[in-house]
């Protein structure tokens, strides 16, 4: 959004505010904590790790070969041959292939846990079309198991999304997946925050069936258009506070609204779209729709018609957040092609992402990303394993606005390091070791490192 | 297969490798016999007119020859426990077929199986050669009768029908799981009482031919019928092992995400188990022991493990079972067992010909580039009941439909 625009809005307004509001020593200047539930993740205490002869996917499209890697004060410190670095811990991975940590864009862990009972039902609040307002972070149980087993299955960072009734879910939240007490033991820190935004048949089903709006996919769109409208002329009000604040004036602050907060904060490109959205015309029309309001429109998540519309798609710089093969389970997903991902990412600027939307194959985003590459290549496709990573590690993280910080080995990009028994595409394949900031938080042959949640202690 | 179809097909199929009633011979191929022939390399199949009707035999007349240069032939798979043909998606009412309010025991759902639905051809890709297809049932815990079908897309699919009974006694959201062992046994018991009747006295009630339910209950309680009893927890096992012991059923259970804990008590009273694969996270009360390691442990402990796709696979990605029995194996399950969990255990569970490569039995067949359960791995060639099939699904037509480079708009490449 550009920063010059509400200025000029502003000295036609000011005027206005002039009247009522000049008189007087200005009051306390009211601003939003955009932060109030900060992260507190401190990384786990780690040496440093020596990792080597490995065969190392980048994630940025790369393959090494018998290649070291050295993980140090929380991030990668040097990748190459036959590193002369001394470490506190070497590891011999001969045979073995090293990744960057797996990202997945789209979870319900903590917010669905297991077990799936009703008391823990916690990942959609159903009451109103919009609900901008809630934060999912505000509902996840970090004591889910299911963030252990996608440990086990090399899972260093996930996006937990609030569920899809709605056309706006409310916020996400980046999750680093290690064990603590606290949500905010877990977050991310300064990963922005993302807005859950859902098209088609599930707001339509939820409030048509109610008898409510929306009843349609037209009804969806009104939906949002009012909804951008309303948030538009908010953030103008704010706009308007703080510059005659700042041009010396005592203005009344606008109105705080929790709901529209969320929504200032995507047209203020400070949250990220996150939008449930199946079919190829109703991608189109989002991306129309985020041009009309003047924002981004982000990431599409289990675009099943995405490959009628790649160039659409990465003309418009929108990432593709895709299954493999989950269909028939709704019309808007019964034009699936197992290919998607590939042709998706065969588009030049594309941002094709594999997801999992399941506490099941989140285990296992590599063999997900697998499945599309040889069904791709048996299609005539040349797709690579150093291809197909890029897809679960370095395009997720740019899903989600942290592609800065990890979702590939690289010198000084955090230690999110994944170290697996063998390619990582085969359907025998595990992952051996992980680390996130360079801290081992994962070993399988080593129980003082394997998580147990606070729910099955003792039960088993 | 109808005699009458061949001969109309004949011209058509002539062209074609296999040419159905033709001798076809497979030679060179690493052959999965899962029979205690165990695997052959370099060996030959043979089959004639639906069936498999030699193995290596000591001359080959065959009128189509498919060298397999030594790529692995296995029995095609066999579904469980899905709704193959009776959903195409699930969220349209009018498309789904597998559930009743009203159903209970005697609700046989195979006279609506669409042997067209796109989920058939999609699932040959995973080499899936038959299915048994479960119905939903409605509000009893008789959730009616499982039936079985090839994946040949025909319209004479249905190779049988009133296969096992499927029973739920695992927790509900409302009311006591000890109701249900209280219907059950009722219910049972009933259909004893009235065979004990019939056959002291010979009046004209007892000759009355007997209901459809009390025809499936008398299969049952001869054992004729297998019933299948879907149940996770350990103790639940337990009182249905119980069960199975008092009425002398012919019991399989399924889900059981807590049989390691009673494995060995599954074991002696030989009752086969169908799991999913990769089912690991509590996701009840009544399945804290769900875990990767759980096939091959139940498989070391004796215990006969068939594998179905995980619950939302379902039938709409039953290809997927294939990579399922992969992830078994690299948690501990023998490799012939997990090929045996998706084919031959299935086949013997529900009295199926198929699911081996024997002499005698019907050629479901696959020919595959290599390993079957690993992604890299292809389906080369698919026969079902001897008649090579095609894997090509609408999903093909649609990839190829936004691949192709066309002066048009997308809608003119079919």
């Amino acid at each position: 959004m550009q920063k010059f625009k509400p200025t000029a809005i502003v000295l036609a307004l000011s005027t206005v505010l002039l009247g009522c509001q000049d008189k007087g020593p200005q009051k306390e200047k009211v601003t939003i904590d955009k932060n109030p539930y900060p992260s507190t993740y401190q990384p786990h205490s780690s040496g440093s790790t020596l990792i080597t002869n490995a065969t190392v996917l980048t994630g940025t499209g790369e393959l090494l070969e018998d290649t070291d890697v050295l993980l140090k004060d929380g991030k990668i410190s040097q990748v190459g041959k036959d590193l002369s670095a001394q470490a506190d811990v070497t590891i011999d991975a001969q045979g073995k292939w090293v990744t960057p940590g797996i990202i997945d864009v789209h979870s319900h862990l903590g917010a669905y846990p297991s077990p799936s009972v009703e008391s823990h039902a916690d990942g959609n609040e159903i009451t109103k079309p919009n609900t901008a307002q809630v934060w999912v972070e505000h509902s996840v149980w970090p004591q889910d198991p299911g963030f252990n087993r996608a440990r086990e299955g090399g899972i260093t960072t996930l996006q937990i999304l609030p569920g899809s009734a709605n056309l706006f879910g409310g916020r996400s939240v980046t999750l680093k997946n290690v064990p603590s007490p606290t949500m905010q033991g877990m977050k991310f820190p300064d990963a922005p925050y993302g807005l859950k935004m859902a098209c088609g048949e599930n707001p339509k089903r939820v409030y048509g069936g109610k008898g409510v709006a929306p009843y349609t996919r037209m009804g969806n769109m009104a939906g949002y258009r009012a909804a951008w409208a309303e948030a538009s002329e908010y953030k103008q009000a704010w706009e308007q506070y703080d510059a005659a604040y700042a041009a010396g004036l005592n203005p009344d602050a606008p109105k705080r609204d929790i709901r529209l907060d969320t929504l200032r904060g995507v047209l203020d490109g400070e949250i990220l779209i996150h939008n449930h959205c199946y079919k190829a015309e109703e991608m189109a029309m989002m991306i129309d729709l985020s041009k009309e309001f003047n924002y981004h429109s982000g990431t599409f998540h289990h675009g099943i018609e995405a490959y009628k519309v790649a160039d659409l798609l990465a003309e418009n710089g929108n990432c593709a957040a895709l299954w493999p093969d989950w269909w028939g389970f709704k019309m808007e997903a019964y034009d699936m092609v197992p290919e998607n991902v590939a042709i998706v990412d065969a588009v030049k600027n594309s941002c094709a992402v594999v997801h999992s939307d399941s506490d099941t194959t989140i285990q296992r985003l590599n063999h997900e990303a697998a499945k599309i590459m040889n069904t791709a290549n048996q299609a005539g496709f040349s797709l690579k394993e150093q291809d197909a990573i890029k897809w679960i590690t370095y395009n997720a993280a740019k899903s989600l606005g942290i592609e800065e910080k990890t979702g590939s080995v690289k010198q000084g990009k955090q230690a999110d390091i994944v170290i697996w028994d063998r390619n990582p595409f085969s359907v025998y394949s595990k992952a051996e070791t992980v680390y996130i900031d360079g801290a081992k938080v994962y070993d399988r042959f080593d129980e003082k490192y394997q998580a147990v949640s606070d729910f099955m202690l003792g039960q088993r | 297969m109808n005699k009458f179809k061949i001969s109309l097909l004949t011209s058509a199929l002539l062209a074609s490798s296999a040419a159905f009633a033709q001798i076809t011979a497979i030679t060179n191929a690493k052959v999965h016999t899962l029979t205690d022939a165990g695997t052959l390399e370099g060996a030959t199949v043979v089959i004639e007119d639906g069936t498999i009707t030699a193995i290596n035999p000591t001359s080959i007349e065959a009128d189509v020859t498919i060298d397999a240069q030594g790529r692995v032939l296995t029995p095609g798979f066999i579904g469980s426990m899905n709704q193959l043909g009776l959903v195409e998606v699930s969220a349209v009412a009018g498309s789904r077929d597998a559930g009743d309010d009203k159903a209970d025991v005697d609700f046989d759902a195979s006279p609506a199986f669409n042997p067209r639905s796109s989920l058939i051809p999609y699932g040959r890709k995973g080499g899936i050669t038959q299915n048994v297809v479960m119905p939903h049932g409605g509000k009893s815990i008789f959730k009616g009768l499982a039936f079985v079908v090839d994946l040949s897309g025909e319209f004479d699919s249905v190779l049988k029908t009133r296969t096992a009974l499927l029973v739920d006694m695992d927790a509900s959201s409302t009311g006591s799981r000890a109701m249900k062992y209280k219907t059950l046994a009722e219910k049972l018991e009933g259909q004893q009482q009235k065979l004990s009747d019939k056959g002291k006295k010979d009046d004209k009630k007892a000759a009355k031919k007997p209901s459809q339910e009390e025809q499936v209950l008398t299969a049952v309680l001869k054992g004729e019928m297998p019933v299948v009893v879907g149940v996770e927890r350990a103790s639940d096992i337990l009182e249905v092992l119980k069960v199975k012991e008092q009425f002398g059923l012919n019991l399989v259970l399924w889900g059981v995400n807590d049989a390691v804990l009673v494995k060995e008590e599954i074991a002696k009273a030989n009752v086969p188990v169908v799991i999913s694969a990769v089912s690991n996270l509590p996701t009840s009360f009544s399945s804290l022991h769900a875990d990767l390691t759980n096939a091959g442990e139940l498989e070391r402990a004796g215990v006969k493990v068939l594998l179905s796709g995980f619950a939302f696979e379902g039938a709409h990605n039953l290809y997927q079972l294939r990579f399922d029995a992969g992830i078994a194996v690299a948690h501990g399950m023998s490799y012939e067992g997990a090929l045996k969990a998706v084919s031959s255990n299935i086949a013997d569970v529900f009295d199926l010909d198929g699911g081996k490569i024997a002499s005698g039995q019907r050629a479901d067949l696959v020919l595959w580039s290599a390993d079957p359960f690993e992604f890299t791995t292809t389906l080369d060639k698919l026969w079902i009941n001897g008649e090579e099939v095609s894997t090509e699904s609408r999903h093909d037509k649609l990839r190829d439909r936004y691949t192709t480079d066309s002066d048009m708009p997308r809608a003119y490449t079919k």
